[in-house]
């Protein structure tokens, strides 16, 4: 199409775009205005008054055709021409940045490395390309990955960088070339950026410089055969022995509906195979998969497929996760308003969990608690439930049995609810006669938390049902809900288990909360069993029945679910509870020398945050040095902290922060990062055209393919930036000039044989 | 020699209950037809049924003080507590019986008729291990060696243990300070208990109250025929094994 376009306009495309038109003929464009008149109005009068056979209509389209060859005429003697601003040869400098990481190294094209064409055309010095971009420019060479810097010599690049920052690599290559006459940068890579940083800033940058960015895309748009396990969704942290259901993302090109095997290894231990079937392209499937943490420590998990035959890239079948698995007793309180048998049940299916410490404070009469505690028996609770918030918040998890709301002060109902959305705990409400509406909570701040709607209740309708536990497709998957191996015996488990009893008739639950487990019963069909939602900081849950110790009585001894149930429903409440002190390392992988950003959150013991306070980042490297960091208050946001941290050794480094008062700890959090090699450049390393094409028409250069690419020394030559001169290209010349003369004046003479005016 | 005393002067004072006993057979033959009741409250009194070794059918030992035993504890414990108990009527059932399950607590009395097909004796193994409770009630010496053979059948594996004032059960919501209990002839009461794994630390799964019968001073403690101060301790010792029970 651009050679057609050349043909009959003498000039490509790209010509037209960055020229001005005008006429350069050596008199005054008002000649032009009276030679037309000179010309066509004489034509016209002529053609009016002639007679004989032709009609009025034939005379118009005579006209018509004569004024447009003499306007062609006219148009080609004013000399028309395009000015274009062109470089000073050798008086302007290019910057050439080479994509120097991993993905460079995908052979998808014809079966070479994309780093070869590179070598081809940029590493060796006799190459047409070079030399036809060396006649116009003073070269400048950059290799990117992670970071940007320059070179001199191409051919000695490795591409085994870990990390795609174009950004970083623009803004370098700019400053660097800020002093000199810049021409415009030259961009060849697969575009395929891992660091998901936007890139509004850099480009900014180079539109207000004027700085033209020509890109070349290196690689197929398109995998013709390729599986990705493009995401997993983990969190940092869970306790030992957790129950995790893990969302994995999955794409493919070439191989929909093959069925493939998911397999989930911890530290290189299969804990998990799950047979899944491929998207059909174009689609992603996102595949939940339950398995246990049942190793302490930091661990690495690994989700992967493995390769077909055919593939392009196998390196992106496996993602890997961190997860801290931590081995330390979390605090949950449950107070209940009345003795009854869910207390036991509770506490014996929950003993054995060396993570979960639930202390009990029931009360037995008017006035009378009984406490079963794990530490300091003398102090904790004597006063009854906590009146402070400094108490409550000492816990992780609140469970809140059969008591009625009317036994809270107003600001220890409050205290509550602070507790979930401040705090960021978790709290769960059970079931009974004093619970819910039936308790009288609706209308006070717990309400407000609670996942579901409390209607009015009536305390004299006595409602009582025994209800079949089903679990909704929400809890299908859900990790508190995996009561057996797989989701599907899980899913079928459910149907087994002993009805339940309910006093509490909730039906309904808040936009935006989750409904895990349903009921139905006689005349019963929606009987909520278990929901949860988000609230502020922390979750709130419910289980609006009294007797789940029935899974319990009325299962065969050798039966786990009662237990099962209870310790996941019990460690999801107080999953991601946040400490005083928290950690956020930006990300848990990093490679050797990439600078590592540390986030420490700190707040006080009622979770408010603390500003301007002493706070230190240690990091442990993998052979034992450690590094102080002091962090720094981030004055933009209360409570938070930053450092950096640039890792000097490969391996697992572990980061502990900690806020200090007068010298003393106050509170602390660890987190870890790997440090190593990654594989994250061989994910979403098709070539990215639009990201390229989107920096080229931003900064007004151009994108490229190897395939187009022959054009660009000549192409960057018409540049307004740098040293430029201005250089006029004719057009009158044009052979779309003559062509048009030659068929307007044929059709005048067809015209005329067929109307007999010859 | 104190003891005998007291223990004389004890005999002088329950010895309207001898009498009782008779009176209380026409009592539980109009009692009969009560029947269970339907599961849906938090704690629902349960008696085990058994096949006695021998004895009158008409008044076979686990029987002994039903329904007013019952009756008059779940009054107690609603009365004291913030239990919720089920005040009109009681179960009756056998250890094979699956609405078993229904209830964690049961009350086994008079256990030297006790015996047991191998039916019971897995539902009671089963009943235990998943976290039922039992009192044992109402036998003295003559009794104990058949009673431990039918829980050996049951729980191989353990073996009853001498429990002492320190234990939780006797500090649950009463605190018990005296637990030397006087039961009219049998003479000093001992409690005994059979713990998970053999271990005292470890829950406790039944209590066998030896050497007395507290189900008999629940039985008549609306009659005045038994002595208030030993009632009390009665009551005290049921309401704190439910306590227990439920909370451990």
């Amino acid at each position: 199409m651009e050679s057609m376009f050349e043909f009959l306009f003498k000039y490509r495309p790209l010509i037209f775009e960055r020229g001005d038109f005008m006429f350069s003929a050596p008199w005054p464009i008002y000649l032009a205005a009276v030679a037309g008149v000179a010309f066509v109005v004489p034509t016209l009068l002529l053609y009016s008054r002639a007679r004989g056979k032709s009609r009025p209509i034939d005379r118009g389209v005579l006209s018509v055709l004569r004024t447009l060859v003499l306007a062609l005429i006219l148009f080609s003697l004013f000399r028309p021409v395009l000015m274009l601003s062109t470089v000073v040869p050798q008086k302007n400098f290019l910057g050439i940045l080479i994509d120097d990481s991993r993905s460079m190294r995908l052979a998808d094209v014809n079966g070479a490395p994309r780093s070869s064409w590179i070598q081809e055309h940029f590493g060796v010095e006799d190459s047409r390309m070079l030399r036809g971009l060396a006649d116009r420019f003073i070269l400048r060479f950059f290799r990117f990955s992670s970071s940007a810097e320059r070179i001199d010599d191409v051919s000695t690049l490795e591409f085994a960088g870990d990390k795609t920052d174009l950004g970083r690599a623009l803004s370098r290559a700019r400053q660097e070339l800020a002093s000199v006459p810049l021409a415009g940068l030259v961009l060849l890579t697969d575009g395929a950026d891992n660091t998901h940083k936007s890139l509004e800033e850099p480009l900014l940058a180079l539109r207000a410089r004027s700085v033209p960015v020509y890109t070349v895309g290196l690689g197929q748009q398109k995998f013709p055969r390729d599986i990705e396990v493009s995401r997993v969704e983990t969190p940092r942290s869970v306790l030992q022995g957790a129950s995790l259901v893990v969302d994995v993302t999955v794409t493919q090109t070439g191989y929909s509906g093959t069925s493939v095997d998911l397999i989930v290894e911890d530290d290189g231990r299969i804990v998990n195979i799950q047979r899944i079937e491929l998207p059909r392209e174009g689609e992603v499937a996102t595949v939940r998969i339950p398995f246990k943490a049942t190793e302490p420590g930091p661990r690495i998990f690994g989700f992967r497929i493995v390769p077909l035959d055919g593939e392009v890239v196998t390196e992106n079948n496996e993602q890997e996760a961190l997860i801290v698995v931590e081995d330390h007793r979390e605090k949950i309180l449950y107070f209940e308003g009345e003795p009854r048998w869910e207390i036991g049940f509770l506490r014996r299916a929950v003993r054995d969990d060396a993570n979960l410490e639930v202390t009990l404070l029931t009360r037995t009469a008017d006035n009378k608690f009984y406490r079963i505690l794990f530490d300091d028996p003398d102090e904790e609770l004597v006063g009854g439930f906590p009146s402070t918030r400094e108490e409550l918040f000492g816990y992780r998890g609140l469970v809140i049995g059969s008591v009625e709301a009317s036994f809270f002060t107003l600001d220890q109902l409050r205290m509550i609810a602070d507790f979930v959305s401040q705090r960021g705990g978790g709290l769960l409400m059970l079931g009974g006669r004093r619970a819910f509406a039936e308790g009288g909570y609706a209308g006070t701040p717990i309400a407000d938390v609670l996942p579901v709607i409390l209607d009015e209740s009536d305390p004299d309708s006595g409602f009582l049902a025994e209800i079949q536990v089903d679990v909704t497709p929400a809890g299908r998957t859900h990790p508190i809900t995996q009561i057996a191996e797989t989701i599907e015996e899980s899913a079928k488990r459910w149907k087994d288990l002993p009805p339940l009893m309910t006093v509490n008739r909730i039906t309904r639950v808040k936009p935006g909360a989750t409904t895990l487990l349903k009921g139905e019963g006689p005349g019963i069909s929606d009987q909520v069993v278990l929901a949860y939602q988000r609230y502020g900081r922390g979750k709130s849950l419910v289980l609006p029945v009294r007797d789940v110790w029935a899974w319990q009585m009325r299962t065969p001894l050798e039966d786990m679910t009662h237990e099962t149930f209870w310790r996941q429903l019990l460690r999801w409440v107080i999953a991601g509870v946040p400490n005083r002190v928290r950690v956020l390392p930006v990300a848990d992988r990093a490679t050797l020398g990439e600078p590592i950003e540390l986030i420490g959150e700190v707040e006080d013991d009622t979770y408010l945050k603390v500003n301007n306070t002493s706070v230190v980042a240690r990091v442990t490297a993998p052979s034992g040095v450690v590094d102080s960091i002091v962090m720094d208050w981030n004055v933009d946001r209360d409570g938070e902290y930053r450092a950096t941290f640039v890792p000097r050794e490969e391996g697992l480094h572990k980061v502990e922060v900690s806020a200090l008062e007068g010298g003393e700890v106050l509170a602390s959090d660890a987190s870890y990062v790997q440090v190593g090699d990654s594989r994250r450049e061989y994910f979403g390393s098709e070539m990215q055209e639009t990201t390229l094409r989107r920096i080229a028409e931003e900064t007004g250069g151009r994108f490229y393919t190897p395939a187009s690419v022959s054009t660009l020394p000549e192409d960057i030559s018409f540049t307004e930036s740098g040293t430029t001169v201005i250089e006029r290209r004719d057009l009158w010349d044009m052979p779309v000039i003559f062509m048009l003369l030659v068929v307007l004046i044929s059709v005048e003479w067809s015209y005329r044989r067929m109307r007999g005016l010859v | 020699m104190k003891r005998l005393i007291v223990l004389l002067l004890l005999l002088v004072v329950t010895a309207p209950l001898e009498a009782q006993r008779r009176r209380r057979r026409d009592r539980d033959r109009v009692e009969d037809s009560l029947g269970n009741v339907e599961y849906g409250h938090e704690f629902t009194f349960v008696r085990l049924q058994y096949t006695p070794a021998f004895g009158p059918s008409w008044n076979p030992g686990w029987r002994h003080d039903y329904p007013y035993a019952e009756r008059n504890f779940a009054k107690i414990v609603e009365a004291v507590s913030y239990v919720e108990p089920y005040l009109g009527g009681s179960n009756i059932l056998r250890l094979d019986d699956p609405e078993l399950f229904k209830y964690p607590l049961a009350y086994l009395s008079e256990p030297g008729y006790w015996t047991m097909n191998e039916a019971e004796a897995d539902g009671l193994r089963n009943y235990l291990l998943k976290g039922g409770f039992l009192i044992v009630d109402d036998f003295g010496e003559w009794d104990w060696q058949n009673f431990e053979l039918q829980m050996s059948r049951a729980l191989p594996e353990l073996r009853p243990m001498r429990m002492d004032m320190r234990h939780a059960i006797f500090n649950s919501f009463f605190d018990i300070r005296d637990i030397e209990f006087p039961y009219s002839y049998r003479g000093v009461a001992e409690f005994w208990g059979y713990f998970e794994d053999n271990d005292t630390k470890k829950r406790l799964i039944a209590i066998v109250n030896y050497k007395t019968d507290i189900g008999e001073f629940w039985e008549f403690s609306d009659t005045g025929f038994v002595p208030i101060d030993l009632t009390n301790e009665a009551y005290k010792l049921g309401v704190n094994y439910l306590m227990y029970a439920m909370l451990h």
